[in-house]
């Protein structure tokens, strides 16, 4: 399903920020917000996992519902799940598209990675601490 | 110990009564002394032009608005771009340079003190960051206190003990010079987005007019044996037919105080319109200067325009907006909190606009027909009406009437018909000169007795020697020379050390902050007013104790105690 | 000990109304702040000592190790980028800004990727503000747009605005009208007077509405304009012009989406117009506590706000091509100073992944995506909790940060002058 990826900052992102190796963390991060009506289309649960691709690249996420986002959209929070499929594009102005990614939804079976596993896919090395 | 001789200086020193001696200047750990030992560096001037370091009485170059004023012009910044090179950082900026574009460029002019025209109390810190980061003058900050409500309810008390207390308290505080007050009233009615009109119009709300919160000032200041008057923009600036208010304040001013004036009127050239559309505007610099003349408890200075592209930046907000609203350029305005206001737009002063010609003839009107140089200072509003680097232009059109005439010959045809600049024959000397650029500047400041505008023995060791020799140039016809030996010093001298020499910074600068700090008796004292402390915890958005700015900020503060209700 | 007055340094708010509990150099309770701050200054785990990456892990390393180090790359590096700044102190941007000059950097600070589209609109048109102060004690009408206050600032509107009280509007709950606009329905919408929720991208057309009707064009208004209807549309500009003072408060709602600077543009130019008629003023939200003060350092050090290149000698600033994720993008940077942020979390993919091909140096207190990207981190203090300095509140009041306990690390500005010390004795004069 076509969708335009939209991102913003939360009370829960922002408690566990300096904590980005925390459960805690990864749960907000991770989220993929939906508009109910689309999760039924893709015939998926609240809490099912779905995989985001764009231009950029591609990343398995958890799923949920919610009213506030309109259909068509998705929402997630600032962080590195979200910047995993946003273009690094700005158009001349320095930045990116961080609200009108276009990205395409569906339902998988796949894990959700962890912070250190997404920076490992780009050539990081997690520290454990 | 370090030492320097200074030989063969022709000396103008108009504090001490010195008029074009040839002498040697000795100096000592920073102070000039009567004599050194034979190990002292030797400098030779030439028989060149040397004058204490100069002194700027009105200028911004530091803080919030400065700043913004950067921030929004990244055309500027382009503009007046050098590397770093040697001792000097990078610079960017012609008309708004960076902090240590205008220290180079001033220090290059012979300028040591440099008093900052315009800080909001509240945003007292920022200002005092970018001291530090001024690193070859002295500074100074006048302190906003046109909108301060704890003020204007004091006024409205008619308590100036209690007014008193409360401009000591935030001055120490925010650790501030001086008294500012900028069109006082309107920068709280434009809060509403509202001005005043007239100096005894009352403020909304606050039942206070201009008029009352000026009289009251001045008397405060003197209670607190200030070392500067109370220094005033007058309300109404910029608009046709304001010299009428600006009249109405002179008149308000009593003789209080036998050391230095009672009031500092600032850039009067802003103030001095008749007409009373942009159509009919002209010069009443006669009718400006004729009150002047008969009043020694008041000093002003020029405001001069000079022809260019600069930026306007004031707290008078409203004025901004009214500005804004004919220029139709980007417009920058910050209000601050229970204090004042401020407003930025760039402007361009062209010689096609009539208005703009009027303004640049009256500020040389103002200068020229002051009789007494000590009343009249030499400065642009920096940069409001031209960027500081014009100063020398100043100088060479104060002292030449052909240089003048030939500018005349270039403007608006209107020009002559209203002003009386082109009647004007009188050509100022290197010692009126030498008087408005930093002997008038101590005086008016008050900081004579801090060693500063003049080179007698204990004087701080702050010297500009420029590439002039007055035997030899005639200004009246060479204003050539005299515009580009007042663009670069051979040697400008700050505390006893050269710190530029042909216009190149040479060391790291290490100035001082002077702030005021007046003795306050126990029980008017405001941080002991429940009351006081009541309404501050109530209506800033910061708490009392995060308001003062601490001693670090001010890593050579150098306090000036004064024995105040005494 | 008791603490009073403590300034919590987590985001452009910058409230210094908090009370600590402390012993010795643990922090036992927070009062007065919101989850944010008590995360702040509770959860505050940090990275014990500087570490190494190796071929397959990490070693702790000496201080002295890193600080030379960390010289060595920058020295050796042809095109480096210093990036962060906004989450510590005013003294270490400024350090910053002297390293950058000296070895010919790129600086930029986290506003690239926030209220950089805002600057670019203020440069076209200026900026019509004022302090929070002036907002609390006056305005009846208050509008976020594009911003998600309870999420992002949680108490902005307790201590500014909504339910703040001030001297002219005692009874601030009844007295103001708030407006809120997005383009989802959140927690902030759903305390406002008017929810406006605009269709993804149509900030701009909406905005070009409200000026056309506020300068009395109403008629060539569309029955529609991106999802609002042309009634709420007048409605809202009719509350506006007869504000006796209103704020508009806006996030990246307007400086990601679609148009960015543009919509920012149009946002200062409705409130410029709003003047003609009353009082209006307009702010960002900016996010780190103090990223204003990390464009207030550059600005008055080089000029310009953001994205600064010190490569030809001279400052110079082309936002789209000086700005970080732009280099990054573009593979160009060839090592990597980060500074008190988190571009591995932060950057898109593609910039971050350079980071990761090149020495990234990462100097800040806590372990962060980024770290994982980095050849070293050094610990440092964190600004605000143990160590002092100066944070710019969003509405540029500069307030000092306190130190509330010692921890033990040094401050990121004694490791960067120690880094700067060496370059400049190794490059000469």
């Amino acid at each position: 399903m076509n969708c335009i990826l939209n991102t913003g900052r939360s009370v829960s992102q922002g408690v566990s920020v300096e904590h980005k190796g925390s459960e805690e963390y990864r749960s907000v991060a991770s989220a993929c917000l939906l508009n109910t009506v689309d999760m039924l289309v893709l015939g998926i649960e609240d809490g099912a996992r779905v995989r985001i691709s764009s231009p950029a690249g591609q990343v398995v996420l958890t799923a949920r519902s919610s009213d506030g986002v309109a259909r068509g959209e998705i929402f997630m929070t600032i962080g590195p799940y979200a910047n995993h499929i946003i273009s690094s594009e700005t158009h001349g102005t320095g930045m990116p598209d961080f609200k009108n990614q276009k990205v395409d939804v569906e339902a998988t079976d796949e894990p959700v990675l962890s912070v250190g596993e997404l920076m490992e896919e780009i050539g990081g090395m997690r520290y454990d601490h | 110990m370090n030492e320097i001789l200074v030989k063969n200086a022709c000396v103008i020193d108009p504090i001490r009564g010195i008029n074009g001696d040839i002498m040697d200047i000795a100096i000592r750990d920073g102070r000039i002394v009567e004599s050194v030992s034979d190990r002292a560096e030797i400098i030779d001037a030439h028989r060149c032009l040397t004058l204490p370091g100069g002194i700027d009485s009105h200028t911004h170059v530091c803080g919030t608005k400065v700043n913004f004023g950067r921030y929004m012009s990244p055309e500027d910044m382009r503009a007046g771009r050098t590397r770093r090179h040697g001792r000097m950082h990078v610079t960017s900026g012609y008309y708004v340079p960076t902090t240590f574009g205008n220290s180079y460029r001033y220090s290059a002019m012979g300028y040591t003190t440099l008093l900052e025209g315009a800080m909001a109390p509240l945003e007292a810190r920022h200002t005092h960051e970018e001291f530090t980061a001024t690193p070859h003058q002295d500074m100074l900050a006048n302190t906003l206190f046109d909108g301060n409500w704890a003020v204007m309810d004091a006024v409205r008390e008619k308590n100036i003990p209690k007014t008193a207390a409360i401009v000591g308290w935030t001055l120490n505080a925010v650790k501030g010079y001086a008294i500012k007050l900028t069109n006082p009233g309107g920068t709280e009615a434009w809060g509403w987005g509202e001005d005043l009109t007239s100096i005894h119009e009352k403020v909304p709300h606050f039942e206070v007019t201009p008029s009352e919160i000026i009289t009251t000032m001045i008397r405060a200041n003197e209670l607190l044996r200030l070392p500067h008057s109370v220094h005033l923009h007058c309300n109404n600036l910029g608009k046709p037919g304001n010299y009428q208010t600006t009249l109405d304040t002179f008149d308000l001013v009593p003789d209080l105080n036998p050391d230095r004036q009672t009031l500092y009127a600032t850039h009067v050239q802003f103030h001095a319109y008749g007409g009373g559309t942009w159509r009919n505007i002209c010069s009443k610099a006669e009718d400006i200067t004729r009150s002047i003349n008969s009043k020694p408890q008041i000093v002003m200075d020029m405001g001069q325009i000079m022809f260019c592209r600069t930026m306007t930046m004031t707290a008078d907000g409203p004025m901004e907006f009214n500005l804004h609203c004919l220029h139709h350029n980007k417009w920058s305005n910050h209000d601050v909190e229970l204090e004042t206001g401020s407003g930025i737009i760039p402007v361009t002063y062209s010689k096609k606009s009539a208005v703009n010609c009027i303004m640049w003839a009256i500020g040389l009107e103002l200068a020229l027909l002051t009789k007494n140089p000590w009343q009249c200072l030499l400065e642009t509003d920096n940069p409001n009406g031209a960027p500081f680097v014009k100063y020398p232009e100043v100088i060479g059109l104060l002292m030449s009437k052909r240089y003048r005439d030939e500018e005349c010959a270039t403007l608006h045809a209107d020009t002559e018909r209203r002003t009386s600049l082109f009647a004007l024959e009188r050509e100022m000397d290197w010692h009126d000169i030498a008087v408005m650029t930093r002997a008038g500047q101590a005086k008016a400041l008050g900081i004579v007795n801090q060693g500063k505008g003049h080179l007698g023995a204990g004087a701080e060791a702050d010297i500009a020697i420029y590439p002039i020799r007055t035997d030899s140039v005639d200004p009246a016809r060479e204003y050539r020379k005299v515009v580009e030996g007042f663009q670069k010093t051979r040697f400008t001298i700050k505390r006893g050390r050269v710190v530029s020499r042909d216009g190149e910074i040479i060391v790291d600068g290490a100035n001082a902050t002077f702030w005021t700090n007046a003795l306050i008796p126990e029980d008017i004292r405001v941080d002991n007013d429940p009351e006081f402390i009541r309404r501050f915890q109530e209506f800033y958005t910061v708490r009392m104790s995060n308001y003062p700015v601490q001693d670090l900020y001010l890593p050579r503060g150098r306090r000036v105690d004064t024995e105040a209700f005494s | 000990m008791i603490i009073n007055d403590v300034v919590c340094p987590f985001c452009g708010c910058l409230c210094d109304d908090l009370e600590l509990e402390v012993e010795g150099d643990r922090i036992l309770r927070v009062q007065n702040g919101c989850s944010l701050s008590e995360a702040t200054f509770m959860n505050d785990t940090r990275l014990p000592a500087p570490i190494r990456r190796t071929a397959s892990g990490w070693e702790e390393i000496p201080y002295a190790d890193a600080i030379k180090e960390t010289a060595d790359i920058l020295r050796d590096s042809d095109r480096p980028l210093l990036y962060g700044w906004s989450s510590t102190h005013g003294e270490t941007q400024s350090v910053g800004v002297h390293i950058a000059e000296r070895i010919g950097a790129v600086i930029d600070n986290t506003s690239t990727v926030c209220h950089g589209p805002s600057i670019l609109a203020i440069q076209e048109v200026g900026h019509p503000g004022c302090t929070l102060g002036q907002v609390k004690n006056r305005a009846d009408v208050i509008i976020y747009w594009g911003c998600n206050p309870i999420e992002a600032h949680p108490r902005h509107m307790s201590r500014y605005t909504t339910f703040a009280t001030g001297f002219f509007v005692p009874d601030a709950q009844r007295e103001r009208t708030i407006i809120v606009v997005d383009t989802r329905r959140n927690d902030s919408g759903g305390i406002a007077d008017e929810f406006v929720q605009i269709e993804p991208g149509g900030d701009y057309a909406v905005l070009s509405a409200l000026r056309a009707i506020v300068r009395g064009k109403e008629s060539i208004i569309p029955k529609k304009v991106a999802g609002i209807a042309k009634e709420q549309l007048i409605r809202i500009a009719g509350i506006c012009t007869n504000a006796k003072f209103g704020a508009i408060f806006f996030g990246l709602g307007l400086t990601m989406s679609r148009g960015k600077y543009k919509n920012v543009r149009n946002a200062i130019e409705l409130t410029d117009e709003l003047n003609r008629h009353t009082k209006f003023v307009i702010s960002p939200m900016r996010g780190h506590g103090n990223v204003y003060g990390s464009n207030e350092v550059f600005t008055w050090m080089t000029g310009y706000p953001f994205a600064v290149d010190f490569a030809r000698g001279i400052a110079f600033y082309n936002p789209g091509e000086t700005t970080a994720v732009d280099i990054l993008r573009r593979g160009e940077c060839d090592a990597a100073l980060i500074v008190a942020s988190d571009p591995g979390a932060h950057f898109p993919r593609a910039a971050a992944e350079h980071l990761a091909k090149i020495p990234t140096v990462l100097i800040d207190p806590h372990v962060n995506a980024t770290t994982a990207l980095s050849r070293i981190q050094i610990p440092c203090t964190a600004a605000g909790i143990d160590a002092a300095g100066t944070a710019y509140r969003m509405d540029g009041v500069p307030i000092r940060l306190r130190k509330v306990i010692d921890r033990g690390y040094p401050d990121d500005a004694e490791i960067l002058k120690k880094i700067y010390d060496r370059l400049n004795g190794e490059l000469g004069p």
